[in-house]
């Protein structure tokens, strides 16, 4: 355990002082390490919590979380080296990428160290140093843009975890009730007396804590950074934070969901996350349409994952909370394909646009594809991971009651998956527009003029504009962007169709920590 | 023993008092004001020189005006006299007549007053005397506000709204003046009298500039008997809230306990000298300060209601 | 008797009236931030405020006899009063400094309400946490119940800061006042805290303004204001 948690930095020190191809190399071998070390853990930690010097302890919800972050740390890891190295003159300024390679290590560091965290307080004090890191590396990029987005989603995020913070107080003040004035806030330790701690105290500290977290983690109404920060982020970065940085908001909604619930029952914590999950759910959907901005798109079907998640634990039933674990590992997986799959065809047109980009399925023969398929992953079509986690959650909210919720669910994903699946089979359907010929200027050109495509047909206004740029040549940029994918795309199929039996057991024992079963 | 004062000889001896050492501590006002800027300044008895050179003037009233323009002054200084009868001026218990109402009344006929004096300006048809009383009201609705809240304060810390029963709640123990509410208040309503005095950093209370005046512009049309009864009015409303302040929430002390005639003697110079002092202070603001532009005087007015709204909170929900 | 009755609120001594009353001045001092129209007077009054809560953490220390209040007082004055000014002003020195004419007497941004109204919804979401914790009843081992209050107060009113403010610096002065506040809470709560809690505050400072001053830098470096005013590229 101690090694996941110091490799990690490592590999950050190295990148800080390494000639670039060094810092790829450790990187890329840092997050397979990371990987499996953490896969090595699973087993025990099915079994039973484990706990280290006295700040570390991990347990079965730790390790959901972990492997999370894990897979996509190696994913990134990888990809990275095909991002980085092509950037020919791209955003990214030279002096800044060995600064990327060691935040993008750093930050994997925190974020495997969270859910390692023994007690609240340090628990809040890696998600700030997560926050810290993250928005540096937003900032990476020499922007306007990302100016904006960072500014942005640093104020948002230290004044989320500054009312987080507050929540941690107000738990310390509930548990010292019964506890005494000093103690750490270990988890153990609160659970036990959850039972004695004072209501009003612990109704407050949920709600902040789920207001906090919250912000980072992407719920309607403190959500306003997410599209930005994401968007402008780049493309690693913006895998990273989607897929593991939300989940580790999550996870530490879910220790105070422990804690609250252990002390108020279920009703009211269910309640407070029910009304935050449909709020985000519902807002996302709608901001799906219309979206000019893949990376923005893709922000947004974040949020409303998010939404998912917290749905998810509101129902409470057994079958729901082991949906939503699994949905945490298999969102991960699709979220960081897809936007490894948007970051390509940036990368090749130019162009974040939506309007502007064409022909994906032509011009990528293998992201395309890849990236189609992690589109649909996303809209929880089957045999993915996300249609089996969230069909165990509108089972599990059917099974315990809650109606109105699952059939919102199953409406909202439903509406979500056509506002992200038009555009992007837009994207990579409709074939690119010619380019105009050399000696002329600007002549309107039809449409493709592919014959076999009879989308070609309807006047699209964007593609009606001249392209005097050359058509980019069809080809993958390169092959390490392309292998990542290629795995996140198997784990899902994997997940979707036969989840392994160490995680189902890892499941069911987090499902009883999570309190399952009780309503 | 000193002889007893029959009650009521009290009573009327509050009402005289501050009737009469009004516009003496306006003269003291501005004598310590030139003081403080190198002058020597006018006497400090020239106030009562000037009503009563006004007094022997004629009086004039616009074309157009109404009886409102003539009765207004004597009202105003009816209510006026009204309302020492009300307040602790000079005796630590209450007074029969200080019963017809509690400070809540009392803060209600100060704002009639100064009503009738706006009609009367308005009255006039003078666009200065008109524009004076219009930025009175503005202001006044935000400072009014203010003066219920203290008066909120003082009803939550004793259970009752007659200031006698604060007066003798703060002088009861150290720890009443430091709570957050009692000084809370006691700077709302500061922040209120420079405002209904004229003083800066609302208005500059010598001089007639146009853009800025306020309390000063209403009178302008007034002359005579009347202007003097105008002025006189409003320097017994300067004393009137000093004295509230100074009685009630400040410095309870040297107030008459039993009615003889030497603990009254006492009591009355005690309150002007305390009066005085509260005007060296307010002399000494009108030096160090600059007159607040027009529009900022809505944050002034909100500063003072932010006060006086934090007072009532931490007192009645955090029982501070 | 005439006159209403109704149940009287009991006197605090004196003590607890005295950090009562430097409570209220936090507070005070956090609406004065709306008044401020020169980023200096912000930075003062942050300062300021900063300063009344090592007080207000020395008042404790010295009645609840815990030592280790002494040290994180005098950490917090240090960090809070004297190096983040100091910071901050370094960095308005720095940019726009050409030829000798450096941003720290810059009026601030304009803001999105007037003063008088910002006071007036900063009061009614002072109210808003006043009656909730009030409605909730905590009370505190350490200060009286109206400290708590004020301080939850201190946080709102500073998102209400945050909000109403355009320009960087005084968002981020309003998110370092939200600091103040946490810490305040933090102080009324659990004054007996352990060592982490501590730790994370300073932490968190230290962290906001290291991330704060980078991005301003950033932010300074592509456009040459600091009105985030300009900054609405991104919506939707």
């Amino acid at each position: 355990m101690l090694v996941v948690l110091a490799l990690p930095l490592a590999a950050a020190l190295i990148c800080l002082r390494a000639p670039l191809a060094v810092a790829r190399a450790v990187t890329a071998c840092s997050g397979a390490a990371s990987f499996a070390l953490v896969l090595v853990l699973i087993p025990a930690a099915a079994q039973r919590d484990i706990d280290y010097l006295r700040v570390l302890r991990v347990d079965a919800l730790s390790a959901v979380f972990m492997l999370a972050t894990g897979f996509l740390y190696a994913a990134v890891a990888v990809y990275s080296i095909g991002y980085l190295s092509g950037d020919q003159g791209g955003h990214v300024p030279s002096r800044r990428t060995r600064r990327l390679w060691a935040g993008l290590n750093l930050f994997a560091w925190a974020m495997l160290a969270a859910p390692m965290t023994s007690n609240l307080a340090l628990l809040w004090v890696a998600i700030e140093v997560t926050t810290v890191i993250s928005a540096l590396l937003v900032a990476v990029e020499d922007t306007d843009g990302a100016a904006e987005a960072a500014w942005k989603y640093v104020l948002l995020a230290s004044a989320g975890l500054g009312l987080a913070l507050l929540a941690t107080i107000f738990a310390y003040y509930a548990g010292a009730h019964v506890l005494g004035q000093s103690y750490d806030l270990g988890f153990t330790q609160l659970l036990a007396v959850a039972s004695r701690l004072p209501h009003a105290a612990v109704q407050l500290t949920f709600v902040l804590a789920v207001l906090g977290f919250g912000t980072k983690m992407g719920l309607v109404p403190v959500h306003t950074w997410l599209p930005d920060a994401h968007s402008e982020a780049p493309t690693p970065v913006s895998a990273l934070l989607s897929g593991s940085l939300l989940a580790i908001s999550f996870y530490a909604i879910l220790r105070f969901y422990q804690v609250a619930e252990a002390a108020l029952g279920p009703t009211f914590p269910r309640n407070v996350l029910l009304v935050f999950g449909v709020a985000s759910l519902l807002l996302s959907m709608l901001y799906l349409f219309g979206q000019r901005d893949v990376k923005r798109l893709l922000a947004y079907s974040s949020v409303e994952h998010m939404g998912i998640l917290a749905i998810g634990v509101s129902f409470g039933a057994p079958a729901a909370l082991a949906g939503v674990l699994l949905h945490v590992l298999a969102h991960a997986a699709a979220k960081g394909n897809a936007f490894m799959g948007a970051g390509v065809l940036v990368r090749k047109l130019g162009t974040k646009q939506i309007s502007a980009i064409r022909g994906g399925l032509d011009l990528l023969p293998w992201s395309g594809p890849l990236f189609l398929l992690a589109v649909f992953a996303l809209g929880a079509m089957p045999p993915f991971g996300l249609f089996r986690s969230e069909f165990e959650i509108v089972a599990g909210g059917l099974g315990s009651g809650s109606y109105a919720a699952a059939a919102i669910l199953i409406i909202a994903v439903t509406t979500a998956f056509f506002g992200l699946a038009g555009s992007v089979t837009r994207m990579l359907m409709l074939p690119l527009p010619r380019p105009a010929a050399p000696a002329a200027d600007r002549i309107p050109v039809a449409a493709g003029a592919g014959a076999d495509s009879s989308i070609a047909a309807q006047p699209d206004a964007a593609s009606g504009t001249t392209t005097s740029a050359p058509v980019p040549a069809r080809g993958e940029p390169s092959a390490w962007m392309v292998v990542p994918v290629v795995a996140g795309a198997l784990a899902l199929l994997w997940l979707g169709v036969h989840p392994p039996a160490a995680l189902d057991e890892l499941f069911a024992r987090a499902v009883t920590l999570l309190g399952g079963g009780a309503s | 023993m000193s002889p007893a004062l029959p009650i009521p000889v009290v009573q009327l001896l509050q009402v005289v008092t501050i009737a009469v050492a009004a516009p003496g501590v306006s003269g003291v006002i501005s004598r310590v004001e030139a003081r403080l800027q190198g002058r020597t300044g006018p006497r400090v008895l020239q106030p009562y020189y000037d009503i009563a050179k006004l007094f022997r003037k004629e009086a004039l009233a616009p074309i157009g005006s109404s009886w409102v323009f003539l009765a207004a002054p004597v009202a105003a200084m009816t209510c006026y006299l009204t309302v020492p009868l009300l307040i602790p001026v000079l005796t630590t218990f209450g007074l029969p007549l200080g019963y017809m109402g509690d400070i809540l009344g009392g803060g209600f006929i100060l704002s009639l007053a100064s009503f009738l004096v706006a009609v009367a300006a308005l009255d006039s048809g003078s666009p200065y005397a008109q524009l004076g009383a219009s930025r009175a009201k503005t202001f006044g609705a935000i400072t009014e506000p203010v003066v219920l809240f203290v008066v909120f304060t003082v009803a939550l810390v004793t259970g009752t709204d007659l200031p006698y029963a604060l007066a003798a709640t703060v002088r009861s123990t150290a720890g009443q003046i430091i709570r957050p509410a009692h000084l809370l208040a006691a700077a709302a309503l500061f922040m209120v009298i420079l405002y209904e005095t004229g003083r800066i950093p609302v208005e500059t209370h010598t001089g007639t500039n146009e853009f800025g005046m306020i309390e000063e512009a209403r009178p302008f049309e007034h002359s005579g008997p009347y202007f003097a009864l105008l002025k006189w009015g409003s320097a017994m409303k300067q004393l009137i809230l000093f004295t509230i302040l100074l009685n009630v929430f400040v410095a309870p002390w040297g107030l008459a306990a039993t009615p003889s005639l030497v603990s009254v003697l006492l009591a009355i110079a005690a309150l002007i000298g305390k009066a005085a002092l509260l005007g060296v202070v307010v002399a000494v603001i009108d030096n160090s300060f600059a007159k607040l532009r027009l529009f900022k005087i809505t944050e002034f007015a909100a500063g003072a209601f932010l006060l006086a709204v934090l007072g009532v909170f931490t007192l009645y929900l955090g029982g501070g | 008797m005439s006159g209403v009755v109704a149940a009287t609120v009991a006197a605090p001594s004196a003590l607890s009236g005295g950090a009562n009353v430097i409570a209220v001045g936090v507070l005070l001092a956090e609406f004065g931030m709306f008044r401020q129209a020169l980023l200096r007077d912000q930075v003062r009054l942050y300062a300021a405020q900063s300063a009344l809560i090592s007080v207000l953490a020395v008042v404790v220390a010295a009645t609840r006899h815990l030592p280790d209040l002494y040290a994180l007082a005098a950490l917090s004055f240090a960090l809070k009063t004297v190096i983040v000014p100091v910071v901050l002003r370094r960095m308005l020195r720095g940019i726009g400094a050409i030829g000798g004419d450096p941003r720290w007497n810059d009026i601030a941004g304009s803001t999105a309400l007037s003063v008088a109204s910002a006071v007036l919804i900063a009061i009614a979401v002072a109210a808003f946490g006043f009656f909730t914790v009030a409605a909730l009843g905590l009370t505190s081992p350490v200060l009286p119940a109206t400290a708590l209050s004020i301080s939850v107060a201190v946080v709102l009113v500073s998102f209400v800061l945050m909000i109403v403010r355009r320009d960087v610096i005084s968002q981020a002065i309003g998110f370092l006042s939200l600091e103040n506040g946490v810490s305040l809470t933090a102080l009324v709560v659990a004054a007996g805290l352990p060592l982490i809690l501590e730790i994370a505050f300073l932490f968190d400072l230290l962290v906001a303004v290291v991330v704060f001053g980078l991005l301003i830098r950033v932010h300074h470096g592509r456009a040459e204001s600091m009105s985030t005013a300009e900054l609405t590229s991104l919506r939707g």
